[in-house]
């Protein structure tokens, strides 16, 4: 019977420490997946899916010693551009406001602390390898990323596994249901990528560029300081990774953005000074599956936006309080 | 506080201001505490009228319940499911977690009395049970577009979300796959 006790107790062991090495093993591969999207040129078509909607998109991507450029072109539907440069995001719509100009003070994302970022999520998500499919003509490797409460969603993240490019994602509800997906159906990596592919198709007699509406970008960084805003609560395992302050280019109102994250899932606060009377967002709303909640505080819009679940934007939002002089 | 002065922030508030008056007005509000507060009191009105009311200075019972509920945890299943053949469904559960919390902070005292009795008759047979696979779906959401009903908040939610994007997702490949696909034309 001892002999018996002490063969499950090994056994277990043995699992339990394949099953270490399968997560460490996830987690490296989900970390190298996060650089190869900032370093790798790649061109391909992918499908967005929310609900019953379907979009295909280009996307080309290229990095090189001037840092990244990216251009996502519209396929089917209205045409539309984003191309994204180290330090601008120009968004083209054809119809109205033709071209839309944000300044990005504190450059890409998340540059630096990526891999502290995902260390930091393994808390707060069960991370496991899953299947082994073919996306886009490619052999790609699961990865899932169960959350450990209600708070924030799931992920499978379908990588290469040649050259760790993230290929398929989908975003989970709590039952497991696919809230959204991006899917590539054909990509190409590692080619050189000309300027001119990077370069707006819809250009003169296609569209007038508005750029008074929103100008070359009056948006300019002040410098960082202690926020008069507090969020008293905050999903387990989500802390402030960044803050910026800029004024708005159409109307000179200044808006604090404060970006929280458990590593995975990111959440957006704005706090908008009111500079005139305005219509605001009051309570919720969503566009596929990212959820917004909306309220004024002393003369403020303030907005939570993220990919998270309706419940986190509402509680956020209901907990912010004003620590300024009334 | 000048009657000039209570004027200008009165316009402040209707949007009514330009060019020096709006310089002006913010550089009285930048350095009197007084004409902070009558903005203040002038934003709630036009709140108020424009039923705008800020919900932070209300007591509502329902955010209370809310609260509470969120708080609460959910059933929750794995991929790979135990169906039982007769089982109640997953919203009875919800319902009925749900009323007795709200009788626990006495909002609804007596519900909670008419829940007792079916809480405890609610009994999910033992019977058989087969494991079965679920199939992940993609389930009905509101599309690619926001659910709001004027174009000017619409526009801002719009803007935040370029914003937010740069921060957004697991692997910054397709962070701006939503702007792009913004269902505009609806």
């Amino acid at each position: 019977m001892r002999k018996v006790l002490q063969f499950v107790l090994s056994f277990s062991a043995i699992l339990l420490s394949f099953n270490a090495v399968a997560n460490t093993e996830a987690m490296q591969m989900l970390e190298r997946m996060g650089v190869v999207a900032k370093q790798l040129n790649y061109d391909g078509i992918f499908s967005y899916q929310t609900g019953n909607k379907l979009q295909s998109i280009r996307i080309i991507h290229r990095a090189d010693d001037q840092g990244e450029v990216e251009r996502l072109i519209s396929l089917n539907g209205v045409a539309r551009e984003v191309i994204r440069t180290n330090d601008m995001v120009t968004c083209i719509y054809p119809e109205g406001k033709a071209v839309q100009e944000n300044h990005r003070p504190l450059g890409r994302g998340f540059p630096t602390d990526l891999l502290r970022r995902l260390s930091s999520a393994v808390a707060y998500y069960q991370i496991s390898f899953g299947q082994q499919e073919r996306v886009a003509s490619h052999h790609t490797q699961e990865i899932v990323a169960t959350p450990i409460d209600n708070y924030r969603y799931g992920y499978s993240l379908w990588v290469d596994k040649d050259n760790d490019l993230l290929l398929q994602s989908d975003l989970l509800d709590e039952m497991g249901n696919v809230l959204e997906t991006f899917s590539f159906s054909s990509v190409e990596m590692g080619l050189d990528i000309p300027e001119q592919s990077l370069k707006p198709e819809m250009q003169g007699n296609a569209m007038s560029w508005d750029r008074t509406e929103y100008g070359l970008s009056a948006a300019k960084p002040v410098s960082t300081q202690q926020s008069l805003w507090q969020v008293t609560w905050l999903p387990e395992g989500f802390n402030l990774v960044t803050q910026q302050n800029r004024f708005k280019a159409r109307n000179g109102a200044s808006i604090e953005q404060q970006v929280y994250s458990d590593g995975l899932s990111s959440v957006s606060i704005f706090f908008e000074k009111i500079r005139a009377r305005h219509s605001h967002l009051h309570g919720s709303s969503k566009m596929g599956a990212a959820n917004a909640f909306g309220t004024i505080m002393n003369a403020h819009f303030i907005t939570v936006v993220g990919e998270v679940p309706a419940r986190t934007v509402d509680k956020m939002g209901n907990s912010i309080r004003f620590n300024g002089a009334e | 506080m000048t009657v000039n002065q209570n004027e200008l922030l009165s316009a402040l508030v209707d949007g009514e201001l330009q060019g020096k008056e709006l310089d002006d007005v913010l550089q009285l509000l930048n350095t009197n505490e007084q004409a902070r507060r009558q903005l203040q009191r002038y934003q709630r009105t036009s709140d108020v009228l424009h039923d705008h009311g800020v919900s932070h200075h209300h007591i509502d019972l329902t955010d209370r319940i809310s609260a509470t509920l969120d708080d609460e945890v959910e059933f929750t299943t794995s991929s790979k499911n135990t169906a039982q053949i007769i089982a109640f469904p997953r919203q009875f559960w919800k319902q009925a977690a749900s009323l007795a919390v709200a009788a626990s902070i006495g909002a609804l005292a007596v519900i909670g009395v008419m829940t007792q009795p079916q809480n405890q008759l609610v009994q999910v047979p033992q019977v058989a049970s087969v494991e079965i696979e679920t199939t992940p779906m993609i389930v009905a959401t509101t599309g690619k577009r926001w659910t709001v009903e004027e174009q000017e908040v619409e526009e801002r939610l719009n803007s935040y979300l370029v914003d937010h994007n740069e921060y957004a997702g697991a692997s910054g490949v397709f962070s701006y796959a939503r702007v792009v696909s913004y269902d505009m034309g609806q």
